[in-house]
């Protein structure tokens, strides 16, 4: 691809680049109240790649989010979903980490009664938990089962792309301890990073499109039968609700 | 050959919406009934209507003074509700709700005091140590029917806010697709009238006087709200078996191969289906047992939406375990709620008791005039 057709491409935003992938807007064309943006660098727009080929499930991203963010226990942001997949009498395993989409029309934000979640010009989807009433409206929202309540601060919480981490010009921590390179994170805005070469040639896939909230985790390799609700048998482990509880209240 | 997909390591996303929501989204529902039945017998003045209007008055007042409280106790930062009150988010029905609960709520008091204000009046005229308090209640007035019906029609907005609020909060959530339907609003009105009307048979029995006329008419009602129940629940399920409908096949599909769902929803047809058979065969004598039936089937109904609801993962694999914690979080926000509404049962019960009932038509000379009411010793 030449320089200038490159240009002209991405020159539009991100629009070219989600059009590659048959989904995304650009940033300034997004419907749910992109007028409404606040904080943020609006010169980017922040995205995540993963290719699900990389990823050896060893959970060091979830662990990195828990210790990056202080996330409660028996909580997660981030969780790198493990599946045994048996085909033709034949098991392998699936690997599938899952966060915030940070999508470009997030059905979160609407919901919100109070705008203490709120979408910033680099496209980073955040909670002010010094707002949000905890009312847990936008955990009903989203379709990812990315938020929950944080039994910790009482209120709303999500993956944030580490935004802190970001604006100091570092990587979410997930990226930087992901021992495969399983997910590259950057500017959609900039033509030049991987995310947008990714986006733009790879042809990734979203998870649920069909919920219309364009999301901006996109994922190489996606097997079609984990994009939406996925139909197996339940977790062999889970958190125990019963000690979350203990803890909640000794 | 077998092909199959075992999920070994996945986030269990824990029921953010609480029983307390249960109780809020039942109470106002009942709270919502008890004013509509209560309308033609206040508010429209008709006589025969009276006696049921006046229990379905205490079902409004007591449900609906209760479930702010369990609202408010559903937050999990309940002491920031005043958040709701200094932004404007008219995107958000949960807003909404903000604005019209206290408009509904005010106009219930009003529309209540109204109706009841001709009761304050008789009392402050017995002879008794309480009946200045009843004079100043009932600010020097009796019953005004313009007033009433002012008041009432006010509620009566306030109250068609509340269920259409409450209604399209939950409906508008396309993540859920057992939510994500335009019929539980209407699902969600029609189990709150039969479950009012299911009150109002109870607290006849109990707490008004036992008035035979009001338990058949009340148990006819009922009979038509649970009519209107099964054949939107009929809709709902057509919808979704024939595939008529994207999201609600997704919604059938999403719980149709649990065995404890399959068990929920033949629970719910009988907790439909008895009360109806009975209320329409033997609409007297039977208001306790048909009242009781509707009151589980109207909370059965909110508990299988909220917490069964939240049980269903958005992504992951089969259903999300749930138990009733003992705490304030589960069983003790289920008992307080239902403390609280007693207690204002007993309160209200106690500063208003049930008037007379006129005695049979021998002797009625003997009785008091009509609209006299017991003295509140």
């Amino acid at each position: 691809m030449d320089r200038s057709r490159r240009n002209f491409c991405l020159g539009a935003g991100a629009a070219t680049i989600g059009a590659a992938a048959g989904t995304a807007m650009p940033a300034s064309a997004a419907p749910g109240g992109a007028a409404l943006r606040r904080d943020g660098d609006p010169a980017h727009r922040w995205a995540m790649v993963v290719d699900v080929g990389k990823c050896v499930g060893c959970q060091a991203c979830t662990v990195a989010c828990i210790m990056e963010n202080d996330v409660p226990e028996n909580s997660f942001r981030t969780i790198v979903s493990t599946y045994e997949v048996t085909e033709q009498g034949k098991a392998g395993s699936y690997m599938l980490p899952r966060l915030c989409n940070h999508c470009e029309d997030p059905p979160c934000i609407p919901v919100c009664p109070t705008g203490a979640t709120f979408q910033r010009r680099d496209g980073i989807v955040v909670v002010d938990n010094t707002v949000c009433v905890g009312c847990a409206y936008c955990v009903q929202a989203c379709p990812y089962d990315a938020r929950f309540i944080n039994h910790e601060t009482q209120t709303a919480d999500k993956c944030t792309f580490c935004v802190h981490r970001v604006e100091a010009g570092l990587l979410p921590a997930c990226v930087e301890t992901c021992v495969g390179g399983a997910r590259i994170f950057g500017d959609l805005n900039d033509p030049d990073s991987a995310v947008a070469t990714l986006v733009r040639d790879e042809n990734p896939k979203v998870l649920k499109p069909e919920q219309g909230t364009q999301p901006r985790v996109f994922y190489l390799g996606l097997d079609p039968r984990f994009q939406g609700k996925v139909d197996g048998t339940p977790t062999l482990w889970r958190p125990s609700n019963q000690a979350h509880a203990e803890k909640e209240h000794a | 050959m077998d092909n199959h997909i075992v999920e070994v390591i996945n986030v269990t996303r824990e029921v953010a919406w609480l029983p307390w929501a249960v109780q809020y989204f039942f109470l106002i529902g009942l709270s919502v009934g008890g004013l509509l039945l209560s309308l033609p017998g206040y508010a429209f003045a008709r006589e025969d209507w009276r006696a049921l209007g006046r229990t379905a008055l205490l079902v409004a007042l007591t449900c609906g003074l209760a479930a702010p409280v369990a609202l408010l106790s559903d937050l999990h930062q309940p002491g920031r509700f005043w958040h709701f009150y200094v932004v404007l988010r008219p995107t958000s029905w949960m807003w909404w709700g903000s604005i019209f609960i206290p408009l509904y709520i005010t106009g219930l008091l009003v529309y209540g005091w109204a109706c009841f204000r001709e009761e304050l009046q008789a009392h402050g005229r017995v002879d008794s140590r309480l009946a200045a308090l009843y004079r100043l209640a009932s600010l020097g007035g009796g019953r005004n029917d313009a007033l009433i019906r002012a008041a009432g029609l006010f509620a009566l907005a306030g109250a068609l806010l509340v269920a259409l609020y409450t209604g399209a909060e939950v409906a508008v959530v396309k993540a859920r697709p057992l939510w994500h339907t335009l019929f539980l609003p209407v699902q969600f009105l029609m189990t709150a009238l039969a479950g009012a009307a299911g009150l109002v048979l109870v607290l006849n029995r109990f707490a008004a006087g036992n008035d035979r006329a009001v338990e058949v008419r009340a148990n006819r009602l009922l009979a038509g709200f649970l009519g209107g129940v099964m054949l939107v629940g009929g809709l709902w399920l057509a919808l979704g078996l024939f595939g008529l409908d994207a999201t609600h096949a997704e919604a059938l599909g999403s719980v149709a191969g649990s065995e404890a769902w399959r068990v929920t929803a033949v629970w719910a047809v009988a907790a439909t289906a008895l009360p109806f058979a009975i209320a329409v065969a033997k609409p007297a004598g039977t208001g306790l047992l048909t009242g009781l039936i509707a009151l589980h089937g109207a909370w059965m109904f909110r508990w299988t939406v909220f917490i069964g609801g939240q049980t269903v993962p958005k992504t992951g694999a089969g259903f999300y375990d749930y138990a009733l914690p003992a705490g304030p979080e589960g069983l003790l926000g289920i008992v307080g709620t239902a403390g609280l509404w007693l207690f204002l049962l007993i309160a209200l019960t106690a500063i208003l008791p049930s008037p007379r009932r006129p005695a049979p038509a021998p002797a009625r000379a003997a009785q008091a005039p009509a609209g006299t009411v017991a003295a509140a010793e």
